[in-house]
């Protein structure tokens, strides 16, 4: 939408501004608006500093050589990590994923991120993935376990097949995250696949040994 | 007749049964999902916190399944609610091969359908045809034979017996197929046809004739041959081409996956290992 339709009547650069951020995802053209004149009434020093962090981002940022993460040199932070467990890859769909498998503080392999996920509606195939650059990974032969961290959607799964299929015959186990029933929700909302998978991933109750 | 109900007396909220073809991201965990429905034709809804983990939509308004959900409408996106699993077709999504058609399906579906336009048939037609795709062993033919109806439902059915040329009867013989002017072209009037023209043996003839008046059940069971099955693809496709003006988004996909070289025994399978 031009910005003479969001904002027939504001001064020029303010409807640039409004017509930028409604060019960003989940944003329209209220809250376009909103954050415009928020950003008018921001301190100058503020609004430089906003700018910059914008500029930074779009001039320092570039996509990790090795696991396609993002980084501000060739080589990302946790690929340079020698600390770092590097017999385990896991491949997610984001950068944001990353973040999120990290916040967790339980995994410290290597990540692979394949920047989408097989979406044949949308028109995005296999060749739009960074799968070669995972097959280049493993052909060293030092990866014993690829982890499978796409979304549980459908267009996550069928991405998961994929790898499978294509680094299977390569010798090195594939392993998918569980799936189940997040905590905190109602057995009765749940769905019949995210239930078929609870329960075949059933354990056992562990039993506390100084009872007896 | 189908059963039309647009009247402007239609409630603001409903529930309608309903098949998810599209899902896109919206905001911080909203999506946006499009479904096709019987009655209410195309509809192009908010799942509100659809991706969170604890949502309660999120797993019934996943890609492929038919669901039966509560719409409340707006000018623009309809809100989506109280969405339950009618079929969530479990076969779909544990192999890649199938998933693969079934997207092809359920994009012509979608391309074929209208915003408040209702198509009993092709929502029923959709569901079967989804359903078969689950187990058959005939993928292609099943594929073939929702082109072929969604075609006829369409009022684009095929002229396969007389020549669309000269409006003669067609003789039991090799001919070829325009998808311009929607027909069979008699092999002594392909002078007078534009030049894409597609081969159509006899045989190819006959299958399509089939699917045309058959059911998906019958059709699953019919086989052809290998220079048949390329035709009858070749022809479906031209034609579907030619009526949206434009390919099937996961057309590419589709011929990936069944050209590639069998694995897992050939069924596509996934065999992801559990380190449980």
């Amino acid at each position: 939408m031009p910005s003479s339709e969001i904002a027939p009547s504001a001064a020029p650069p303010v409807a640039r501004l409004i017509e930028a951020f409604h060019r960003l995802p989940g944003i329209g053209p209220k809250s376009a608006q909103r954050l415009t004149y928020h950003l008018i009434r921001m301190p100058l020093e503020e609004a430089q500093e906003f700018a910059a962090a914008i500029l930074g981002v779009k001039e320092k940022v570039v996509l990790c050589d090795t696991c396609a993460n993002l980084s501000e040199s060739a080589e990302c932070l946790i690929c340079g990590d020698l600390q770092r467990d590097r017999t385990r890859i896991c491949v997610v769909e984001e950068p944001l994923d990353v973040v999120a498998v990290e916040r967790a503080r339980v995994y410290s392999g290597l990540y692979h991120v394949l920047h989408g996920a097989i979406s044949p509606v949308n028109g995005i195939g296999p060749n739009d993935l960074k799968l070669r650059e995972l097959l280049e990974r493993l052909r060293d032969g030092s990866v014993n376990e690829v982890i499978v961290a796409t979304n549980p959607n459908l267009e996550g799964e069928a991405t998961a097949m994929y790898i499978q299929q294509l680094i299977g015959p390569l010798g090195v186990l594939v392993t998918r995250l569980a799936r189940g029933l997040p905590s905190g929700s109602d057995i009765e909302y749940a769905d019949d696949s995210t239930l078929a998978h609870a329960l075949a991933s059933r354990s056992e109750i562990p039993t506390h040994g100084g009872d007896s | 007749m189908i059963g039309c109900t647009l009247t402007s007396k239609r409630p603001i909220i409903y529930t309608t049964d309903a098949v998810v073809v599209r899902a896109s991201d919206l905001g911080e965990a909203d999506r946006i999902i499009t479904l096709v429905t019987p009655v209410h034709g195309l509809i192009r809804g908010v799942a509100k916190a659809a991706r969170k983990p604890g949502s309660k939509l999120g797993g019934h308004l996943d890609l492929l399944r038919h669901v039966n959900v509560s719409v409340r409408e707006t000018r623009s996106l309809h809100g989506l609610s109280q969405v339950s699993t009618v079929n969530g077709f479990r076969g779909l999504r544990e192999d890649l091969d199938r998933f693969s058609r079934a997207s092809y399906v359920s994009e012509m579906a979608e391309r074929f359908s209208v915003e408040n336009g209702a198509n009993q048939p092709l929502f029923r037609m959709l569901i079967q045809v989804l359903g078969s795709l689950e187990s058959t062993q005939n993928p292609d033919m099943v594929v073939h034979y929702f082109g072929m109806r969604l075609l006829q439902l369409n009022g684009f059915a095929p002229e396969l017996t007389r020549c669309v040329e000269t409006g003669a009867e067609l003789e039991p013989a090799n001919h070829l197929y325009s998808a311009e002017r929607g027909g069979l072209v008699s092999n002594d009037a392909r002078s007078v046809g534009e030049s894409a023209l597609l081969p159509a043996g006899l045989n190819t003839i006959k299958v399509l004739r089939f699917l045309s008046r058959t059911d998906v059940e019958r059709a699953d069971r019919m086989q052809v041959g290998e220079e048949e099955n390329r035709q009858i693809s070749r022809i479906l496709r031209a034609q579907i081409h030619h009526i949206l003006d434009r390919g099937l988004r996961s057309e590419a996909f589709m011929d990936e996956v069944r050209t590639r070289p069998a694995r897992n025994g050939g069924t596509g399978k996934s065999e992801i290992a559990s380190t449980q």
